[in-house]
């Protein structure tokens, strides 16, 4: 049910993201082109949920959004997954120092707050390692590894345990025996027992990551405007809440749909 | 239901004082002063909170004269206390005679004496102390106390502005001295005004500083040993909230009486306020020195030709930004010197909004439209721009996206790219590695010589350090010689035509874009008389004992 | 692992993450000179080689940083340019400021927490809506829910300070309620579903099932019997949860302008302030260390079985 009730609502997101040019061509409008005669717009039949700052269409932008924050979210989550995946993996079947010393940072990086440290990464500057400033696709990655760096600890706990389990069992050690190469070993048999539970850590990532951008843009430290994530705009309607607090509202509520998407999904894939 | 909630909330209401609130004065500001010695480290939030407690020699008045505060008599030529002589080494100089006025006194009643004057002299010419800037101490090269409260001085060059003081003034000797003496390297980790701020022998002014609690306020207490008008409020509490949302909320909620122009809401915040919250506040605006405009980069080759320059400018509607962004309070600048300078020059040319004019530009100098809508050069080369500015700054991202939008119309693409102050400031515009366009602001005094921002000596290169401000990389000899001749021609009157005419050189060249003035949006209680906004770098806070609670 | 081999490895790690922290801030771009040149055009090449001597910043950064860790060890935590105050005097009472926001948030989210999860437990019909407000909880971005909690509690009802600390002579706790709220309605929710699932583990339990059978009140099972069977969990929870708070303060300190550790490492580290930074980030860490170390063995006494 649970899991059902999160795919859809996920659904509607992407299929939002997905459509915004053909929305945008059906009606007309689009989430760049400021109207300076149309600021803060009530919503109307032109503007369904009215016009941000610069008399923006806040529906189109919240589509486009849509793009950059899920771009966000799948990006460092499919990083994470990657890297503790990897991470988990390795630890289970090397064991030893190798495991100790993964796991070890593993703890370390849990026990740590993270946004002080998310904060001083976000303030490096990603020149010299060729990365241009201020783009937007930069930015996203950018901002999904910062957050993977944080990421893969919670799937790499997950995998790790799951891959000892299978590791262990009776069918792996006659495998063995029989002289099956440890590469099959672990693509065949390990790496399959590891989709549910790095599945779940996944999702929860991809919400955390969207909750850690919105947190990070609150800072100015997320996705650099123009481009459009609902973290940057949320942050920027914050600063005119007085004057036009439905603003604020809406990026907010896509944020919380889509995390609660995202965590209604991980709960029923534990199930 | 209702009544246990409605119990609840009288209770939680209850609380705040609003008998005794005319006695206290509680101001928002954005911005927490880094350090409270006058003359270590130079930003807004010192000079508004320091305003309160001590006075400059000499400052610029809210009408933008220059006056004195601690001074009997500003030194003229005429009156004797300038005299032009020549220094030891041939060059002109001047010889300077400043009087403190009667009964000035130290917080702990100490009299002040041209020994405080002498001392803050000393401490700044010595290079170990770690003042900011040194110019003043490297020009006055000689100091003498004449008389318990007077000085005479001697600079080795000669300026129309040579009465203003700028930051010098007397610091406590009595107190700071023996500090000083005992380690200059370390004097400004060791100083009292950050050690023992509190000491009240460290202040002057009407209010002296009882309580700092770091990053979020200071409180200033009557000063007893003020010898001049009596201040109004017996205590002044200056709070620090760097989110603007957070202020206007403070402010609405009750727990702020006023928010000080100089660090605080942006204009169309205020104006906004003003809508809502109409008869609550008094909202002022004043026209000041804060210029907003866009360096170019002339080393860019097709910013480097002035018919695209130009064009940038005709195919920009400032008047409609200012009018729609910021509800008309900003004022647009047709060059560096703002309007009210008094050496302003009116027939100054102008760029009013005309995408023909920009159009015909564009086509002389080769650009033809492509069939994306970007023009497009003999070598197929696109007309894009990079357009940087400080990420964050809310204000200066919606003017430049709305920039884009504009050139856009005219087929010239400018792709945005901010950097966080830090990195926008410290390295890319200080090292010139700006591409194309960069958005940001000078605040200056009044009829400051732009020197630094337009000499070609002052273009930054690695074998100066990266100093000077010339980040367009701007040269043309005729405005060097103006910048070099106007500090040292004393008569105003001799000195109009030469502003005259670096105004016309840089309007029609367009080292950099002159986009408009800031307004500063003063944000006051209904009862709240005589706070006069400056518009420049000396804060109102420096006449705050004419402040009253009506 | 024992207490001295765990303190151990705490040090370990603090002084492994001194360095890191140090590369990583000496690699943030722009010295405190680059900023002063921008705000005073009066500084000159002299003025800023004299400056960037002075501030000891001509040196290559492993030189700083031995020197820092050498100063470090005779006691001096150095000098915050930011606020022209010794290192450790600006610390002391930020830390203070957050750990009383941070206590009261997490003492919050673990009262509402558990005894919204045991109410759920206990009365099956509740549980859909305790886990809806556990799942909106936990999917909402924290300053999003402060401002609203402002604009409905401070500016519009005016009950309570939209942010800030309170003045000589008003009641702090005031100040602290909207902040705590806000930081404490997120971290609820995993205190809630835990409750709710160790309870319902509890309650099936033949021990539990035994005590209903003598005829024990449910209310009383719930607090005598389950809820210290509950409990371990709980408090593996409560260790993990230290960095994150750590990490709300940052958000909800910024939000409130209310001094304390979050918004003093973020002022920092934004206004190039290393010495500040670094003491603050390990301070930071040190403390959410112990805390989990704190964990460990409240657990270990709770739980023989772990001992």
């Amino acid at each position: 049910m649970r899991l059902w009730a999160g795919l859809s609502l996920l659904c509607i997101v992407l299929l939002s993201a997905l459509s915004a040019d053909l929305v945008g061509a059906w009606l007309g409008l689009d989430a760049a082109t400021p109207d300076l005669f149309a600021r803060y717009a009530e919503p109307s039949a032109a503007h369904p949920l009215g016009t941000d700052d610069l008399g923006r269409d806040v529906a189109m932008r919240l589509l486009h959004g849509a793009r950059v924050s899920l771009a966000v979210g799948l990006a460092a989550a499919a990083i994470g997954a990657v890297l503790g995946t990897a991470a988990g993996v390795l630890a289970a079947w090397r064991g030893g120092w190798a495991d100790a010393v993964l796991m070890r940072l593993a703890d370390a990086l849990l026990a740590l707050p993270a946004l002080p440290l998310l904060i001083i990464l976000s303030a490096l500057d990603p020149a010299p390692i060729g990365l241009p400033r201020g783009e937007a696709a930069a930015d996203i990655l950018r901002v999904a590894v910062i957050l993977a760096i944080f990421g893969w600890v919670g799937v790499a706990r997950l995998a790790r345990a799951a891959a000892m389990s299978v590791l262990a069992m009776d069918f792996i050690r006659a495998a063995r025996a029989l002289g099956v190469p440890e590469g099959r070993l672990l693509r065949r048999h390990v790496l399959p027992a590891l989709m549910g539970p790095v599945g779940v850590a996944t999702a929860l990532s991809v919400g955390g990551a969207i909750l850690a951008e919105s947190a990070l843009s609150f800072l100015g430290l997320g996705i650099a405007p123009p481009a459009s994530s609902w973290g940057n705009m949320l942050a920027g309607a914050q600063e005119a809440v007085f004057q036009a607090p439905l603003v604020a509202l809406w990026p907010g509520l896509a944020i919380l749909l889509t995390v609660l998407g995202c965590n209604l999904v991980a709960d029923g894939l534990r199930r | 239901m209702r009544a246990p909630i409605l119990a609840f909330a009288t209770l939680l209401a209850a609380t705040p004082a609003m008998a005794q609130q005319r006695e206290t004065l509680t101001i928002g500001i954005t911005q927490y002063p880094s350090t409270l010695h006058p003359n270590i480290e130079n930003m807004a939030a010192k000079s508004y909170v320091l305003g309160f407690a001590r006075r400059p020699l000499t400052a610029y008045a809210p009408d933008w004269s220059l006056v004195c505060l601690q001074c009997e008599t500003l030194p003229t030529i005429e009156n004797g206390l300038a005299v032009r002589e020549t220094t030891p080494d041939g060059r002109p100089g001047l010889r300077l005679t400043y009087r403190l006025r009667e009964g000035l006194r130290w917080g702990d009643g100490t009299p002040m004496t041209a020994e405080d004057l002498l001392f803050a002299w000393q401490a700044g010419r010595d290079e170990s102390t770690g003042f900011g800037a040194a110019e003043f101490y490297r020009s006055a090269y000689e100091m003498r106390v004449i008389d318990p409260r007077t000085i005479e001085m001697r600079l080795d060059k000669v300026t129309f502005d040579f009465a203003s003081m700028g930051d010098f003034q007397p610091l406590p000797a009595h107190l700071e001295r023996a500090v000083w003496q005992a380690d200059p390297r370390n004097y400004r980790t060791r100083t009292l005004y950050d050690t023992a701020p509190t000491n009240p022998g460290l202040w002057s002014g009407p209010y002296r500083v009882s309580a700092v609690q770091p990053g979020s306020g200071i409180t200033l207490v009557r000063n007893d040993a003020w010898s001049g008008q009596a201040p109004a409020f017996r205590e002044i509490r200056v709070r620090t909230v760097e989110n603007t949302t957070a202020l206007e909320a403070q402010l609405l909620s009750g727990q702020l009486d006023m928010i000080a122009g100089e660090l605080g809401l942006p204009v169309e915040q205020a104006a906004a306020l003003e809508r809502r919250a109409r008869g609550r506040f008094r909202v002022e605006y004043r026209p000041g020195l804060i210029y907003e405009h866009v360096d170019t980069n002339l080393d860019n080759p097709i910013l480097a030709d002035r018919r695209v320059r130009q064009a940038l400018m005709y195919s920009l509607d400032r008047a409609r930004i200012v009018a729609q962004l910021f509800d008309g309070r900003q004022t647009v600048a047709n060059s560096n010197v703002n309007p009210l300078d008094q050496m302003a020059d009116p027939a100054v040319r102008q760029y009013p909004y005309d995408l023909a004019r920009a159009t015909a530009l564009l086509e002389e100098a080769g650009w033809r439209p492509g069939p994306d809508g970007i023009r497009r050069n003999e070598a197929g080369q696109r007309l894009t721009l990079d357009l940087m500015t400080t990420a964050g700054n809310r204000s200066r991202e919606q003017v430049q996206q709305v920039m884009a939008a504009m050139w856009r119309q005219a087929g010239i693409e400018a792709r945005i790219r901010n950097e966080p102050p830090r990195v926008f400031f410290a390295e890319t515009l200080s090292r010139r590695r700006h591409q194309g366009l960069a958005m940001y602001a000078w605040i200056s005094a009044p009829e400051s010589v732009p020197r630094s921002s337009l000499h070609s000596d002052e273009i930054p290169t690695a074998a100066r350090n990266f100093s000077g401000q010339n980040y367009p990389g701007f040269r043309n000899a005729e405005m060097d010689r103006l910048l070099e001749q106007l500090p040292i021609t004393l008569s105003p009157e001799a000195r109009r035509p030469l502003w005259s005419r670096l105004q016309a050189i840089y309007a029609e060249e367009l080292p950099s874009l002159p986009l408009y003035f800031r307004q500063d949006a003063h944000v006051w209680p209904q009862w709240l008389d005589g706070v006069r906004p400056t518009g420049h770098l000396n804060p109102s806070s420096l006449w705050a004992e004419e402040w009253r609670a009506r | 692992m024992s207490i001295p081999a765990r303190l151990v490895q705490i040090l370990v790690t603090l002084l492994a993450l001194s360095c890191v922290f140090y590369l990583l801030l000496g690699l943030m771009p722009g010295d405190p000179i680059d900023l002063a040149l921008t705000l005073d055009p009066r500084l000159t090449p002299a003025d800023v080689e004299r400056l960037r001597a002075l501030h000891g910043l001509d040196r290559p950064l492993w030189a700083r940083y031995l020197a820092w860790a050498g100063a470090v060890l005779r006691g001096d935590f150095g000098y915050s340019r930011l606020f022209a105050q010794p290192v450790f005097a600006l610390v002391g009472p930020a830390l203070w400021s957050s750990l009383q926001l941070l206590g009261a948030a997490l003492g919050l989210a673990v009262l509402v927490g558990v005894g919204l999860g045991m109410l759920a437990a206990l009365r099956p019909r509740l549980s859909p809506l305790v886990q809806g407000l556990a799942a909106i909880a936990q999917a909402m971005p924290g300053f999003w829910l402060g401002i609203l909690l402002i604009i409905l509690f401070a500016v519009t009802l005016g009950m309570l300070p939209a942010g800030g600390v309170a003045e000589a002579g008003e009641p702090g706790w005031r100040f602290l309620v909207l902040p705590v709220a806000t930081l404490g309605f997120g971290h609820m929710a995993a205190y809630a579903r835990h409750a709710l699932s160790a309870m319902r583990g509890a309650m099936t339990d033949p021990w539990i099932r035994s005590a209903r059978a003598r005829g024990a009140s449910e209310g009383r099972i719930a607090l005598a019997h389950a809820l210290p069977n509950a409990a371990v969990p709980l408090i593996t929870l409560l260790g993990l949860d230290a960095g994150a708070l750590v990490s709300g303060a940052v958000i909800t300190e910024t939000l409130f302008a209310r001094p304390g550790m979050g918004k003093l490492i973020f002022d920092a580290v934004m206004g190039n302030d290393y010495n500040l930074a670094l003491v603050a980030l390990l301070l930071v860490a040190g403390v959410t260390m112990l805390g989990n170390l704190a964990a460990d063995l409240a657990q270990r006494a709770l739980d023989p079985r772990l001992a």
